[in-house]
């Protein structure tokens, strides 16, 4: 998210200062060569098709929807744009020590996959959660609070700020016989 | 406990987006806004006969040919300002993070500075030193009054990550301030747990 709005926050600006140059262009042509006729874009011919659409006309109804979903998705890149980091805990006052929760998420997922029992693991992380999928040889029964107590151990281990709560799925390859 | 060193430490664990934030935010807002405002008078819910209505609306083609002078002035005023506007926000946007130098002693009369890309690379050769790391990554950020630290370290499999901490407490970031001759020097540092060996381009 962080990296689309690197790309797109640019290009915005960009799209803003089109517009603006070709407002104000337009406008002093206008104004200054009444008989020229538009300069850049044909606005002249869309000013015409804007007098003939009427509000509840089908064409400006799609293009309101269109602009309402586009927008939507800039104000959602806009609130999730946010840094994604899992605090630990600072060894010195000025000094802040972070890690990515992908960084979290394999650590735990390799952890988990060197149990005996487990088959596949995947693992995804917040600062608040830890979710454990993994497939097991075992009955999920007794697979489950091995994977978790593995995982605890492994989270006390680290010198995290808050401990995430941790949640364990397990499925089992096994067929019952 | 919070004072200045810890806030700035603090931001400088990545590089701040608030302003693009709020900026591309802005324009999603007010594009739902008139996209909702259009949708609404469509669907007539503001009156049928305003439905009906053209949306380039002679009433308000006659106002503005009323005041013509005035409209084209506001038009070209605004057109104006959303250029200059533009082209700071995507020029901020494009613009390279600041990598302040090392100013010591700014009391005294003459000038020390220490360039950025000689402390990134004085810390990052120190810290690869350490037992358990396999890359990193140094270079200093922040306003040039208060220069930040960034450090990322990536930690090889099964590093112990509190003996980590603890060489780079006690180890890497006490023998700069020692020999920069710096009381504080606030410092970003973020682990990559469990990298693989990076490949490096040769």
């Amino acid at each position: 998210m962080r990296t689309l709005l690197r790309v797109l926050s640019p290009l915005l600006g960009l799209v803003v200062a089109a517009l603006g140059a070709f407002v104000a262009v337009e406008v002093v042509n206008a104004w200054v060569r009444p008989a020229a006729g538009a300069l850049v874009l044909p606005w002249p011919a869309w000013q015409a098709t804007l007098q003939g659409w009427a509000w509840s006309a089908a064409p400006v109804r799609l293009i309101a929807a269109g602009l309402s979903v586009g927008a939507l998705l800039l104000v959602v890149l806009a609130l999730r744009a946010g840094r994604r980091e899992v605090r630990l805990i600072n060894p010195a006052p000025a000094i802040t020590v972070t890690t990515s929760p992908r960084s979290l998420a394999r650590l735990v997922a390799h952890q988990v996959r060197e149990l005996d029992h487990v088959a596949a693991a995947s693992v995804t992380a917040t600062p608040r959660k830890v979710s454990v999928r993994a497939a097991s040889r075992e009955p999920a029964d007794t697979a489950t609070p091995d994977i978790a107590a593995t995982v605890h151990t492994l989270l006390s281990e680290l010198p995290l700020a808050h401990t995430p709560q941790v949640s364990v799925v397990v499925r089992n390859t096994e067929i019952p016989a | 406990m919070t004072g200045p060193a810890t806030t700035a430490a603090r931001k400088a664990t990545a590089r701040a987006a608030g302003a693009q934030r709020t900026l591309v935010g802005l324009i999603g807002v007010l594009g739902l806004g008139a996209g909702v405002a259009a949708l609404v008078v469509g669907s007539g819910l503001l009156g049928a006969d305003r439905a009906a209505r053209p949306v380039l609306d002679p009433v308000a083609l006659n106002t503005l040919s009323a005041h013509q002078s005035l409209a084209r002035a506001a038009a070209v005023a605004a057109g104006v300002a959303l250029l200059v506007a533009g082209l700071i926000w995507a020029a901020r946007a494009i613009k390279p993070e600041h990598r302040p130098n090392l100013l010591l002693d700014p009391r005294s009369t003459s000038r020390l500075e220490i360039s950025a890309s000689a402390i990134a690379d004085a810390l990052r050769a120190d810290a690869e030193t350490i037992p358990g790391v396999n890359r990193v990554r140094a270079r200093t950020v922040g306003r040039t009054a208060t220069p930040v630290l960034r450090l990322t370290l990536w930690l090889e499999d099964g590093a112990n990550v509190r003996d980590v901490y603890h060489d780079l407490d006690t180890g890497v970031l006490t023998r700069a301030r020692d020999s920069l001759g710096i009381e504080s020097l606030p410092a970003a540092i973020r682990l990559e747990l469990d990298a693989a060996t990076p490949a490096r381009v040769t």
